[in-house]
C-alpha cells in the first residue's frame, strides 16, 4: 500500500507539479469553506443582527461569556453529548451485529446484504416525514403497535413529550446510520484470518471467546474510525432533527447545531450563533485529537509486545 | 468452521430478517399510507396492506404539486455535484497518493476539517459571498456550495485507491512518453474505476438530499429541490397525508432504487480506497 509514497522520490516532474494538482481544490475550498470559516469566527467577536449582517459592533469574547454562563447553554452542550454518545454507541453496536449476521455464508445474503442498506440511501428529509407519521400519538403505527400490544405508553404524543422526543430523534437517527456502520464492519471482518478462528474453535473456545480473541483486534481500529466519524457526524447532523422537533419540546432535542441554527435565523443574532458554531467545531477538533492520541497508543502498545 | 447447530442457525436467521424488516419497514410504511384512503387513515384500526386501487393519489399528486419540477431541479443538481466533485478530485487524490511535499499535511487536515463543519453555521458567510458572485437563486450556485462538502471525502477516497495503484505501471507509460497528465486520465484513473463509481454515488447523494443549503440560498420557487419541497409538508396538515406520502416516495424510491443497483459497487469501491484511511 505504501509503494506510492516510498518511490515517489523517483517520480520525474517538476516540483511545481503537486502545487499545480492541489491548487484548483485548495482555492475552492478556501473560498467556500475557508474565508467562511474565518468571517463565523470574525462574527463570534462582534454583536451582528441577521437583519443588517454588514453592520457589526465588537464587543470581545462577550458572546462566549454569556454562553458560559447561561444553563440553556449548558443543557444543550449535555443534550448534544448524550444524543452523539448515544448514536455512536448504538449505530456502531447494531451495525456490529447485523455485520456478524450477515458476515458468513447463507442463502440470499447477497440480497440482505443490499435491503439492509436500505435506510442510509433514503434522504433524510422523506425520513423525518415518514418517522414523524410514524410518531402520530393517535394515527401513527408505532401507538398502535404499542397500544395494541397493552402498553400504556400507547398514547403518548412521542415527539411532543419532553422525555421523550430524544429517544424518538434516536431511533430514526440509529435507523438511518446503522446500515453504514455495518457495510464498514462487514468490509474490516473480511480481514479476520480464518485459521486463527479454526484454531481456537479446535482449542474449545466458545463463540464469544473466538470473538474476543480473534475477530475484534483486527476489527477494532476500523471501529474506532467509524466512532470517530459517527462523532463527527452526529455533532453536526441537522435536517432530521430540525424538521422532526426543530429543538423542542423545551429545548428536550436542542442539540448544538440546532441551536446555532436557531439563534442565528429565529432570533437573528449572528454573533452568538456564530459563537454556539465555533464551540461546536471546538469540540469536534478536541474528539479528533483525543481519537488520534489514542490511535497512536495503542499502536505504540502492541508494537511493544 | 465453527459448526452451525440447527438451533444458532434459526436464532441467527431470525435475527436477520427482524433486521431486514425494521429496514424496509419505513419505506413499506409510506407506501401503504400513499395507498390508504383518506377515510382510512384516521380508522380506529390501520390499513396494513396497500389498496393498489388508490394509485391515482400518485397522478393528483404528479397534478397538484410541483414534485416533477422538485426531482427534475434535484435531479440536475445531484449530477452537477458528481461531475464537479470528481473532477475537482482527481488530481489533488492522485498528488497526495504520489508526491511528498511542503504543506502536504495542512492540505491533508484542511480536507479533514472541512468534514467537522456544520452547512447551517456557514451558510450565513457563503450568503454573502454567493450574492456578490451572483451565484444566488441558481442551481450553478447550489451545486458548487455541497460539492465544496463531497470533495474533500472523494479526495480522500481516490488517494486510497490510488495508493494502491504499483507504480511500475505509471513508469511504463512514462518510458512510453506520455506526460503526467496522460498517465493520471488514461493509466491511473481506469486501474482506479470501482472507487471513481463508488465516489460518483457518494457525491449524487449529498446533492439529492442536501437540504440545508438549498433552502436558504434559493429561494425562486421554479428552482426548489425535492429536499426543499417537501420539507415544506412536515408537520403541516392542509395536504392529505396520503398525497404527502406520494411525495415522499416519488423522491426516495428513485433514490433507493438507483441505490440497490449501485452499492455492490459504493461497498467494493470503499473497500478498495480504504475506508480504514
Amino acid at each position: 500500500m505504501t509503494s506510492g509514497s516510498a518511490d515517489s522520490g523517483r517520480l520525474e516532474g517538476s516540483r511545481w507539479t503537486p502545487y499545480l494538482f492541489v491548487a484548483p481544490v485548495a482555492v475552492y475550498l478556501l473560498v467556500f469553506q475557508g474565508y467562511p470559516l474565518l468571517q463565523e469566527l470574525f462574527l463570534s467577536f462582534t454583536s451582528t443582527s441577521l437583519l443588517a449582517p454588514a453592520q457589526h459592533t465588537f464587543v470581545g469574547a462577550a458572546n462566549y461569556t454569556d454562553l458560559a454562563t447561561t444553563t440553556d447553554f449548558r443543557k444543550v452542550l449535555w443534550i448534544t453529548a448524550l444524543y452523539t454518545a448515544a448514536c455512536v454507541v448504538l449505530a456502531i453496536g447494531l451495525g456490529l451485529l447485523t455485520a456478524l449476521l450477515l458476515n458468513s455464508p447463507f442463502h440470499g445474503r447477497g440480497v440482505a446484504r443490499a435491503m439492509v442498506t436500505i435506510p442510509w440511501a433514503a434522504p433524510p428529509v422523506a425520513v423525518a416525514l415518514i418517522f414523524v407519521w410514524i410518531y402520530n400519538a393517535q394515527y401513527g403505527i408505532f401507538n398502535r403497535v404499542l397500544r395494541y400490544l397493552g402498553f400504556a405508553s400507547g398514547t403518548e404524543n412521542w415527539l411532543d413529550n419532553p422525555s421523550l422526543a430524544l429517544p424518538a430523534i434516536l431511533i430514526t437517527t440509529v435507523w438511518q446510520i446503522f446500515p453504514f456502520a455495518s457495510v464498514v464492519i462487514l468490509s474490516a471482518l473480511q480481514g479476520v484470518s480464518e485459521e486463527l478462528r479454526d484454531a481456537a474453535v479446535i482449542d474449545g473456545a466458545d463463540r464469544l471467546s473466538v470473538f474476543k480473541a480473534v475477530v475484534w483486534p483486527t476489527i477494532q481500529p476500523t471501529v474506532m474510525l467509524l466512532a470517530l466519524f459517527i462523532t463527527i457526524w452526529s455533532l453536526r447532523r441537522f435536517d432530521l432533527i430540525w424538521l422532526m422537533t426543530q429543538g423542542g419540546p423545551i429545548g428536550s432535542t436542542n442539540t448544538l447545531v440546532i441551536e446555532l441554527y436557531r439563534r442565528a435565523f429565529v432570533y437573528r443574532d449572528l454573533g452568538q450563533a456564530a459563537a454556539v458554531g465555533m464551540v461546536g467545531l471546538s469540540i469536534a477538533l478536541a474528539v479528533t485529537v483525543v481519537y488520534f492520541r489514542l490511535t497512536i497508543r495503542t499502536e505504540r502498545a502492541k508494537g511493544q509486545r | 468452521m465453527i459448526p452451525a447447530r440447527g438451533a444458532w442457525h434459526g436464532f441467527r436467521m431470525a435475527g436477520i430478517l427482524a433486521l431486514l424488516g425494521a429496514a424496509a419497514f419505513p419505506l413499506y410504511w409510506m407506501l401503504v399510507t400513499s395507498l390508504t384512503p383518506s377515510s382510512d387513515l384516521f380508522a380506529d384500526s390501520a390499513r396494513i396492506w396497500p389498496k393498489f386501487s388508490e394509485v391515482g393519489v400518485y397522478a393528483d399528486a404528479f397534478r397538484t404539486t410541483g414534485i416533477a419540477r422538485w426531482v427534475g431541479n434535484s435531479l440536475i443538481v445531484a449530477v452537477g455535484t458528481t461531475l464537479v466533485s470528481l473532477a475537482l478530485a482527481i488530481f489533488p487524490a492522485y498528488a497526495l497518493s504520489r508526491f511528498r511535499f511542503r504543506g502536504m499535511t495542512l492540505v491533508g487536515l484542511g480536507l479533514f476539517i472541512t468534514q467537522m463543519l456544520p452547512e447551517a453555521m456557514l451558510v450565513v458567510p457563503l450568503y454573502a459571498i454567493f450574492g456578490d458572485l451572483a451565484l444566488l437563486n441558481t442551481l450553478t450556485g447550489l451545486i458548487l456550495a455541497n460539492v465544496a462538502f463531497t470533495v474533500p471525502v472523494i479526495t480522500w477516497i481516490l488517494k486510497g485507491a490510488i495508493d494502491g495503484v504499483p507504480i511500475d505501471i505509471e513508469e511504463a507509460a512514462r518510458i512510453d512518453g506520455c506526460s503526467r497528465l496522460d498517465i493520471v486520465l488514461a493509466v491511473v484513473l481506469p486501474l482506479v474505476a470501482p472507487t471513481l463509481a463508488a465516489a460518483a454515488v457518494i457525491a449524487f447523494f449529498h446533492g439529492w438530499n442536501e437540504y440545508v443549503f438549498a433552502q436558504t440560498l434559493i429561494s425562486d420557487q421554479e428552482l426548489r429541490t425535492a429536499s426543499v419541497g417537501l420539507a415544506g409538508f412536515v408537520g403541516e396538515l392542509s395536504t392529505p397525508i396520503h398525497t404527502v406520502m406520494a411525495i415522499g416516495l416519488m423522491y426516495t424510491l428513485p433514490a433507493v432504487i438507483f441505490y440497490l443497483f449501485v452499492q455492490r459497487y459504493v461497498v467494493a469501491g470503499m473497500t478498495a480506497g480504504g475506508v480504514k484511511g
